[in-house]
């Protein structure tokens, strides 16, 4: 896959050699990425940036998505794999008069990465923030901030990324919706509040103000089709001359509640009312815009020349001949052209790394933030020791191998170069997940061809031959001495993978590569998990259904040589919880029968599962700490909060022991032996030996053999669970089962169509908002997991393709079957289970786990 | 008479009488116990009255005692050399079903018993199944159906002889049982006493080494040069048991169907079975997480238990595993659980034994084959499958690539895993006698211990000692400082099942 594609003006002139010259700016280097909702242009935004650098002919800029190099993502039509895309600016003297920052000359090199929208691929966002120090938040013009705006927005933030905003798609307003100015004005004035009301909540006094302005120049309009856009500097930079007034001063007339009436010559703060009184924005951005499109759609060329020659504008002499949209695209991309706008604004507003990395240390490196580390960092400083974070992992196009791809933050890595790696789990001064290895290669992308470097200075990006081996899905890279060094921070991911299915090869004897193919899957992927089920399956577990298509699609053909591979349908998994307090105090008898535990169960109380979630309350809590949350946030006396024995399954589950005993013998001795049948039994619930979930268990009583010999583990593990799987039984059981948060945008006229589909699905909507301003209406609903395989398939055949559904993971939610009522669709969910995990179809009664005296 | 037949009283009295045994163990399983006081009167009726074939009789005046041996510690399938030396025995007749695992000390003669079957369904059921597949068919069984193959053999034999011409070259190819006599010392097949000659009935001669030869479970055949087990539909005559278990995993590759004897019919779907495969599977890749490893001894007589154990440890250690051997009979999940350490046993028993179906355990029970497939890093799961341990010393079935630094997927966790113990070994060998040794045991002795031990947490201590320091008992406490007497207390009186002023007693 051709990853880092370097897009140069004239690049066949631009050898290695000078690429590398300008990666030692470090005060010229933007690294940047485009974040968005799914189809709201990005990629083809993106395209337009790289079309300037002339790597594709202008004239197909915005057809041709250059960024999505996988043939799958062309057919889809959305982006999966985030993408790289390093370019080549130059500023002129006279742009760069009002820049007050470092600089290094008028050269500028910006690294792009455009990453997927689609709510399924947000690891790909995460790891492309990582290693970015600002992003450009694309937002459509008419729908508005969505929710995976929101989501992506959020994250960047919580990275310290400083965000730009454009709001695309101006074309549609022009040409399909064609509203007027001050509607438009409005509409784009909505749209940036929104996303400043979320950029607010994040008050950071080392990040500064966050928020985004059009009459600062953080906010740019752009149609990213017709390859044009500008920020309100382009105007004002034409109109401050005029007006005699300086470019800041006419730029904040330009927005807001400047009003300007061409009779009388006069700036306004109010509507005088007068017929000619316009706000500035409008008589001086909207209005030539529509009109020159106007002109050029109604091919009124006698006007439009004179016009283009008063703003300057030459088109070339064949260019004349364009007629209609044609014409109008080459006139706007010539008038006002996107890169221009784009990549000034990315220059003007986003940070260098040097600038971003003042700030970024804090959140980045785990280590004191005084050692000479992380002083490095926050310098970055080429002579440092190396500190690099590897983000992804890239396959090569030699079957097998990977790329590592990360960013430098300080020193330099070289080709030859021995490096300490430090994997996810290292640990300071321990040796686990701990390698030292040479680099191969550095390696950076011109075009399509990859180009090794002798070396690759700090804040900028890279890969790296020959550490595949020992990385597993991302590492920070030090020089090999430096010892003391502390890992960057690990990424965290915002999705959590909740759909599954069982694979297997058509062929038994294709089992070793399956093996091996679901390895490289793992390590490609950070949000897939690959895992095996008690049944000897092989399971893959991804964020959704979309994702983990791609996941089989690489892993057949990419991973295992195109060997032939055999799904299960998708697989859910369920949690086992309880309703109620168990009808009775149940017992359960040693093998030996000379000890008895008796137990009953209870649900958690609300919120209290979300909360050991969460690590709100966990096993590691200071006893008193979690007494406090657990006697004032659910009401637990304080003494018994004190009494809790263990969560599970895993030690860390939402499920508990607590001992209610009392004045009990050697209960002590065997409190580690119930708490081992505990954390089995957890694991693997009595209905279908799925994980138990929000399930109180309460050790009421317990009678022990005398002699320490008979009450070991050997009885005591078995009879806990035992016991426990009774008390389960007893407390009104039920499954549980995972939910998305669904959130559809959709004109009024496919409402329709949502709700059947969503009412067959077993969803239900639960807000359901007009967008002020749109004929979009926003649809927010839960909706079981189980349904939604085929559920976008549904919804777009429904609604005739105007509605896109974004799934998230939300909750889970109490099944009201009874599964121990034969004949219910809860009993024949667990018969399903079981059959499918190779137990017995049957529920072992509760007669085998319950003994009577 | 029926007992004199099904027990073959004769030929036990001949083997004894023949190799002047004085001193005769006779093991029963639990299930023929109740036959077992008839068959040793029958045998020393046999045995006293003057010999049918004019035998030497040179041991005439002797009197050859016989001890009966039931519950047997481990299998009952093997032979309790143990259980017979203990009456210093210099023979042991083997009743009942049997793994035929080859002993190590003591000879032994083996009475597979005689289980019903009706002859003419079973030809009828095999050869209708047999026209619906394109196939060769191997005919493989159970030993106690040993007596009834001949008879089944003779119509299959002639239905295929009659197609052969006309439509397929359908062929019928019959295992034969090994032998019904064991010597420790010799290689058994030399010592052969056929139980009749079962062999196949295809021109190629039996015996001749012109093609591969296969055993399991006390069954031999061969086959032809280039001719694989996979090209063979496999027939199973007898109950679903431990023995048709190991077949299923054996020949994996190989379409099998079973007919079962007691139903007289065939059973086609042996799903159930397959599934068998897969859940080894799963427990070869758990046993990959584990860190403790116990060894069960499930044998004491089968021969090279000593060697597999030596070379089980060896494997275990190799791989920066802590091994613990443990002697306990026949596992189940109380005694286990008692190891809560551990993260899987290896039990190593004969063949038919090992498989364990440890649902119910704590921590798995696997194979030392599997153990082989889990300890060696960079061996493949490849469906090739070995039960018996002796195939297991003389061929190293794993293949194993020379070692990758990579780091281990581990299946169960979804992840990469870092097998630390492997490299600190490693490391520690490199600076032995370094200057860093000191450092490196400081190092190791000031880390940050959990404050809270609170759980048993499986698969984090690397050794017993450390899984019981981050027990939350660790016994009885001492106050050293309090010498004063502590108040002297009653305690419970009564019977453990319901102690005297208990909760619960007025039901009683």
């Amino acid at each position: 896959m051709d990853f880092n594609r370097i897009c140069l003006p004239l690049w066949v002139k631009f050898t290695v050699e000078e690429l590398r010259r300008i990666m030692d700016y470090k005060h010229n280097i933007r690294n940047m990425s485009v974040i968005a909702h799914v189809d709201h242009g990005k990629s083809t935004l993106t395209d337009s940036l790289v079309a300037a650098a002339g790597i594709i002919a202008q004239e197909v800029a915005g057809d041709v998505r250059m960024t999505d190099t996988r043939q799958d993502e062309a057919e889809r039509g959305i982006t999966i794999k985030s993408t790289g895309i390093s370019l080549y600016y130059e500023m002129s003297d006279e742009s760069l008069k009002n820049y007050r920052g470092e600089r290094q000359g008028n050269e500028y090199l910006i690294n792009l990465i455009d990453s997927p929208g689609h709510v399924d691929f947000s690891s790909e966002v995460t790891a492309a923030l990582r290693i970015t120090d600002g992003a450009l938040v694309v937002v459509d013009c008419v729908e508005g901030v969505c929710v995976q705006t929101e989501t992506v927005l959020r994250q960047a933030l919580g990275e310290r990324i400083r965000p730009v905003l454009t709001v695309n798609k101006m074309d549609r307003c022009f040409l399909e919706l064609q509203v007027d100015g001050e509607e438009a004005y409005q509409t784009f004035s909505r749209v940036i509040e929104n996303a400043n009301v979320i950029m607010a909540t994040y008050e950071d006094p080392l990040l500064g103000d966050v928020q985004v302005y059009p009459e600062k120049g953080t906010v740019a309009f752009s149609a990213g089709l017709h390859g044009w856009a500008f920020t309100l500097t382009n105007f004002a930079k034409m109109y401050a001359s005029k007006f005699g007034v300086d470019e800041s001063k006419m730029m904040e007339r330009l927005w807001g509640e400047n009003f300007f009436d061409p009779s009388t010559r006069k700036w306004t703060t109010k509507n005088t009312g007068a017929p000619n009184c316009k706000r500035g924005f409008v008589q001086f951005c909207y209005e030539p815009i529509k009109q020159i499109i106007n002109t050029c759609m109604n091919d009124q060329k006698d006007k439009l020349w004179p016009m283009l020659q008063k703003l300057g504008v030459t088109m070339k002499s064949d260019e004349k001949d364009l007629m209609g949209k044609a014409l109008m695209k080459r006139v706007m991309q010539t008038w006002l052209p996107a890169s221009t706008a784009l990549l000034e604004m990315m220059i003007f507003h986003l940070p260098s790394p040097s600038t971003a990395q003042k700030y970024r240390v804090e959140n980045l490196y785990e280590g004191p933030l005084d050692d000479i580390y992380a002083t490095a960092i926050r310098n970055c400083d080429p002579e440092g020791p190396l500190m690099l974070y590897v983000s992804k992992m890239i396959p090569a196009s030699d079957k097998g191998r990977f790329f590592a791809f990360g960013r430098v933050f300080s020193g330099k890595v070289s080709t030859g170069l021995k490096v300490r790696i430090m994997g996810p789990n290292y640990v300071p001064g321990e040796k686990k997940d701990l390698y030292v290895k040479s680099v191969q290669r550095t390696v950076i992308w011109m075009g399509k061809r990859q180009e090794t470097v002798e070396d690759v200075p700090c804040g900028n990006t890279v890969a790296m031959v020959g550490l595949d081996q020992f990385i597993t899905k991302n590492a920070t890279l030090t020089n090999e001495k430096e010892s003391d060094a502390h890992p960057i921070r690990a990424m965290k991911f915002s999705v959590s993978p909740v759909v599954r299915v069982a694979v297997q090869c058509k062929v038994a004897s294709d089992l070793p590569k399956l093996v091996e193919g679901l390895k490289r899957l793992a390590k490609s992927d950070p949000m897939v998990v690959c895992s095996i089920e008690e049944s000897g399956e092989h399971i893959i577990a991804g964020a959704g259904e979309l994702h983990l298509e791609i996941c089989l699609k690489d892993l057949q053909d990419d991973f295992m040589g195109g060997a032939e591979i055999v799904k299960s349908d998708p697989v859910v998994s369920f949690r086992e919880t309880v309703l109620e307090k168990s009808c009775r105090t149940v017992m359960s008898k040693s093998p030996n029968k000379h000890n008895r535990l008796y137990m009953e169960a209870r649900p958690l109380e609300e919120g209290l599962a979300e909360a050991i979630d969460d690590g709100r309350v966990g096993p590691r809590d200071d006893p008193k700490a979690r007494s406090k949350i657990l006697s004032e946030e659910f009401g637990w006396d304080k003494d018994l909060a004190k009494k809790i024995w263990c969560f599970g399954p895993e030690t860390t589950g939402p499920n508990m022991v607590v001992d209610m005993c009392k004045g009990v013998q050697y209960l002590n001795e065997i409190k580690d032996s119930v708490v081992a049948g505990f954390q089995w039994a957890s694991k693997e619930g009595a209905l279908a030996e799925e994980n138990m979930r929000g399930i109180c268990f309460e050790v009421c009583d317990v009678v022990l053999h005398a002699d320490a010999i008979h009450r070991g583990g050997g009885q005591v593990i078995p009879t806990a669970r035992r016991v426990i799987y009774a008390s389960q039984l007893t407390a009104k059981p039920r499954l549980l089962e995972p939910v998305y948060l669904v959130e559809i945008q959709a004109p009024e006229q496919a409402l329709g169509g949502i709700y059947s589909v969503l009412n067959q699905k077993r969803g239900h909507v639960f807000e359901e908002m007009q967008r002020p301003g749109t004929p979009l209406y926003n649809i927010k609903a839960y909706l079981p997991v189980v349904e939604s395989f085929g559920f976008s398939g549904t919804l777009r055949a429904a609604t005739s393709g105007q509605a896109f559904p974004q799934c998230v993971f939300d909750h889970w939610d109490v099944m009201s079957a009874d599964p121990l009522e034969a004949g219910s669709t809860a009993a024949q969910l667990v018969a399903d289970i079981r059959k499918r995990k190779g137990l017995k179809e049957q529920m072992t009664p509760l007669s085998e786990f319950e003994d009577k005296l | 008479m029926e007992l004199e037949s099904n027990y073959e009283i004769a030929l036990a009295a001949d083997f004894i009488r023949s190799r002047n045994f004085t001193r005769v163990a006779l093991q029963f399983p639990d299930e023929l116990l109740k036959d077992a006081t008839r068959v040793v009167k029958a045998l020393r009726d046999r045995l006293e009255s003057p010999s049918e074939s004019g035998s030497v009789g040179s041991g005439d005046g002797k009197e050859v005692g016989l001890f009966v041996m039931a519950d047997t510690t481990y299998g009952s399938c093997c032979v309790d050399e143990v259980g017979a030396s203990h009456i210093n025995a210099d023979c042991v007749v083997h009743y009942g079903h049997t793994c035929l695992s080859p002993t190590s000390n003591l000879p032994a003669f083996f009475v597979f018993g005689k289980a019903p079957i009706s002859i003419s369904n079973c030809a009828e059921n095999l050869s209708t199944y047999a026209l619906t597949q394109g196939k060769h068919i191997m005919v493989l069984f159970g030993l106690e159906y040993s007596h009834a193959i001949e008879m089944i053999k003779e119509p299959l034999m002639l239905e295929s002889s009659k197609l052969s011409g006309s439509t397929s070259n359908l062929e019928f190819h019959f295992a034969e049982v090994m032998c019904s006599v064991m010597n420790p010392s010799k290689d058994c097949t030399t010592s052969n006493v056929y139980l009749g000659s079962v062999g196949s009935f295809t021109a190629n001669d039996f015996g001749k080494a012109t093609g591969t030869r296969y055993s399991i479970g006390g069954l031999v055949w061969n086959l032809p040069e280039g001719h694989r087990m996979e090209d063979y539909l496999l027939v199973w005559i007898g109950a679903d048991n431990s023995a048709f278990a190991n077949v299923v995993l054996t020949f994996n590759g190989c379409d099998i169907v079973r007919y079962d004897a007691v139903d007289n019919r065939l059973v086609t779907d042996l799903s159930q079975q397959r599934r068998i495969l897969k859940r080894r599977y799963y427990l070869v890749e758990k046993a990959k997480d584990s860190n403790i490893v116990g060894l069960l001894v499930g044998t004491l007589g089968v021969a090279g238990y000593l060697h597999m154990i030596r070379q089980m440890k060896e494997l275990i250690t190799a791989a920066g595993k802590k091994a613990y051997t443990l002697v306990m009979g026949r596992p189940n999940p109380a005694k286990l659980a008692n190891f809560p350490e551990c993260d899987v046993f290896i039990y190593v028993s004969c063949a038919q034994t090992a498989l364990l179906d440890s649902k119910e355990f704590l921590a798995p029970v696997i194979t030392p084959f599997e153990a082989m497939l889990a300890f060696n890093r960079g061996s493949q799961w490849t469906g090739a499958y070995v039960m018996e341990f002796r195939d297991l010393i003389s061929s190293s079935p794993v293949e194993v690539r020379n070692q990758s630094e990579e780091a281990r997927f581990s299946f169960l966790q979804g992840g990469y895993v870092e097998d630390f113990d492997l490299k600190e070994t490693e490391d520690a060998k490199e600076d032995e006698d370094g200057a860093l040794a000191l450092a490196y045991a400081t190092e190791k002795a000031l880390q940050v211990r959990d404050k809270h031990p609170n759980s048993l947490i499986k698969g984090t201590a690397k050794s017993g000692a450390e899984f019981f320091a981050a027990r939350s008992y660790h016994g009885l406490e001492m106050h050293s400082n309090d010498s004063s007497p502590e108040p002297y207390l009653i305690g419970r009186a009564g019977k453990a099942s319901g102690y005297e002023g208990e909760k619960g007693k007025e039901n009683f």
